[in-house]
């Protein structure tokens, strides 16, 4: 009788907490991305990275003596979903960190529910607001979209000379917001906007838009949206012969942008990314070994962001005085460390104060970082 | 300013020619059986999915010369979607057409799900390039400029929509068609058998909506789960402008639709001086709709109404 109830509770935990018990003195953290949908090739890579991290960490014997156990859950890129994995992350009192999510609108409202529970978190979204709303609770080790729309920006007025530009954007937080970036950026180089059109998220024929973008003659054409969008706007400008350059954000950083749009015509297209390039630095190339004999496969786009992150996060582990949410949350905006993507540490809203931003173009069917 | 509208007027005929073979689909099935079938959406997404799973089988077989493997590809995308209609109707809502006209309409919403998820879980939700069956050339025509790619679909458009219109006019199963959309009873006594008739539409409906997706996939050069959802609803508007259960009308409606959201596109910022931007291209192009709908309620080529169309407009 004994025996069983033991043996039962003993089941019960290991269904409770995944495929690995966990022991009293274990660190558990949590991450959440999206890992299935659209942008799962996107999320799936922070979480890889991030868990390549913990494994290296505990090969050495974890963090002072103590195994962390990473435990990922999918946000779908859904604000709904992601607030529920917020509430499940808070309940389980063993979880004393998170890094998430990905998506901008989905980590607006979970910032809310890990603040409550004083969750120390690492955020990976871009959206400059986050860090504004007055939370606690979090830090921002990677760039924010102030610099993404500001870099492009600078790079067309100053190296290029380009003077003459139209904005598109989706009319979502993300692409109205940096298409607005780019804009503030662009006239204070000294160059003119001649027109900003908004479009519907799903939309996919440009066709008659383009048309009247023609008409302006614009010679630089900047473009807020996601995918496909970015890549169907590029091909169709280019089916009618519009010669303008195109820049596009993060979001198609991507080879799906390339192949959607076609060699030819992506050929010249700019496009900025917060990452380095896998073949840019040593240590990079070392994190990409290391990832291939890991998982099996090349990094994803997001897999050193997701790295870097985990860095962050344990070195705010490392440095707690006790193993709980107050202790790492007194260390997070203190943490000053040296990531695989540089040097972090955080200003009083919780932005790296030295976030880099990378600039890339497509040549021969492949995105190429532009030395700056 | 001429060059400009000619060449608007090329994007309106290419997307036109594609919502009118949807929107026909709609309105054969709606003039036969008077069932909305949204599940048809899906068979226009279904169209690229299967035309490249036949070709890219065909390439590993070694494949034939290259025009041909299309060819083949495209007539086997015709074929099998059009006996997945006929089996959806079998299966799916002729059980139900007992219960009234909301069961077999909530079963073809319950196929549309289906048939999306299905096609999600298989080949995975992310957008997946289509390569264009032809080059996409740009050629000048009049000061505007045609691509290679516009200029089939509009031509593969027609042909198709004058081969359905000879079909249903001109032989023995379009005579089936035509009695059976005008009254079901009537024909049945008379020894049509319009169990075959409403086999025959959704055998053409779904395959005509099979090639809009190939033409559309391929104009646009992508192909997702979710493409027909949007897309469904905007021929079915385009079959609804034109008179529902008309033929000429679902094509009439679905050139009218495509221009309307162009026009609508190329000229609002301009004539309202930019305070109306291009995103109200869908408000629009459904304001024109509710106009239509009120002053002419049964839509433009909409057959007069007899009292069995009345009965069953009644009663949505």
């Amino acid at each position: 009788m004994n025996r069983t109830r033991i043996l039962l509770s003993a089941a019960a935990l290991l269904f409770t907490s995944g495929a690995m018990p966990v022991l009293a003195d274990d660190i558990v953290l949590g991450g959440s991305a999206p890992m299935s949908g659209a942008q799962a090739e996107f999320g799936q890579s922070q979480i890889d990275g991030a868990q390549l991290y913990f494994d290296q960490l505990n090969e050495k014997g974890g963090i002072n003596g103590n195994k962390v156990v990473f435990r990922p859950l999918d946000d779908r890129a859904d604000p709904r979903q992601g607030t529920l994995v917020a509430q499940q992350f808070c309940d389980d009192s063993a979880v004393i960190g998170v890094i998430g999510h990905m998506n901008s609108g989905v980590t607006m409202p979970a910032l809310d529910i890990y603040s409550e529970c004083g969750m120390p978190q690492v955020v990976p979204a871009t959206n400059p607001e986050l860090m504004r709303m007055g939370f606690k609770t979090v830090v921002r080790p990677v760039a924010n979209d102030f610099v993404q729309g500001a870099l492009p920006a600078k790079y067309v007025t100053e190296k290029l000379g380009l003077k003459n530009a139209v904005l598109v954007h989706d009319k979502t937080v993300f692409g109205q917001g940096i298409a607005g970036v780019f804009k503030d950026n662009f006239e204070a180089g000294g160059g003119k906007v001649s027109g900003s059109y908004g479009t519907n998220p799903e939309d996919v024929d440009f066709s008659a838009l383009i048309a009247s973008i023609k008409l302006e003659n614009p010679d630089v054409v900047y473009m807020g949206a996601g995918m496909p969008q970015l890549a169907l706007f590029l091909k169709q400008m280019r089916e009618q012969g519009l010669k303008a350059q195109f820049i596009g954000p993060d979001i198609g950083f991507t080879i799906d942008f390339i192949t959607q749009v076609g060699a030819v015509s992506a050929e010249g297209a700019l496009m900025t990314f917060q990452l380095p390039p896998y073949d840019s630095s040593p240590e990079l190339k070392d994190f990409s070994d290391r990832h291939q004999a890991r998982f099996g496969r090349a990094p994803g786009p997001y897999a050193s962001l997701g790295f870097a992150n985990a860095q962050v996060m344990a070195a705010a582990v490392e440095k707690a005085e006790s193993l709980d949410r107050a202790g790492v949350l007194a260390q997070l905006h203190g943490v000053t460390v040296e990531t695989l993507l540089g040097p972090v540490a955080f200003d009083e809203n919780g932005e790296n104060t030295t976030a880099p931003m990378y600039l890339y173009v497509v040549k021969d069917g492949k995105f190429e970082l532009i030395k700056q | 300013m001429l060059d400009y509208f000619l060449q608007q007027l090329i994007f309106a005929l290419a997307i036109g020619a594609i919502y009118g073979l949807i929107a026909l689909g709609y309105t054969m099935v709606y003039g036969v059986m008077r069932l909305i079938n949204f599940a048809h959406g899906e068979f226009f997404m279904l169209g690229p999915y299967v035309y490249t799973f036949i070709f890219s089988g065909l390439i590993g077989l070694g494949g034939l010369a290259p025009m041909l493997d299309s060819a083949i590809a495209i007539i086997a995308s015709f074929v099998i979607v059009g006996l997945l209609g006929v089996a959806i109707e079998r299966f799916a809502y002729r059980p139900l057409r007992a219960y009234g006209r909301l069961a077999p309409m909530l079963s073809a919403l319950g196929m549309s799900i289906v048939l999306q998820s299905a096609v999600r879980v298989t080949v995975g939700p992310q957008p997946v390039h289509f390569p264009a069956i032809v080059p996409s050339t740009p050629i000048d025509a009049l000061g505007g400029m045609v691509t290679t790619v516009q200029f089939g679909i509009l031509v593969a458009a027609v042909l198709l929509m004058v081969g359905l219109t000879l079909f249903v006019n001109g032989t023995r199963l379009g005579i089936w068609i035509r009695a059976a959309s005008e009254s079901w009873t009537t024909s049945s006594l008379l020894g049509i058998r319009v169990n075959r008739a409403v086999s025959l539409v959704f055998f053409i409906g779904p395959g005509l909506g099979a090639m809009a997706g190939i033409m559309y996939a391929s104009y646009y050069g992508i192909m997702q789960p979710t493409m027909g959802s949007v897309i469904g609803l905007k021929a079915f508007t385009a079959a609804i402008l034109g008179g529902i259960g008309s033929i000429p009308g679902a094509m009439l409606g679905g050139f009218l639709l495509g221009a309307i959201e162009t026009f609508g596109t190329a000229f609002l910022p301009i004539l309202s001086f930019g305070y109306i931007g291009t995103e109200y291209r869908d408000v629009f192009a459904f304001a024109v709709l509710i106009l239509v709908l009120l002053f002419k309620p049964a839509g433009l080529l909409g057959e007069t109404v007899s009292e069995e169309t009345t009965v069953a407009k009644k009663d949505y």
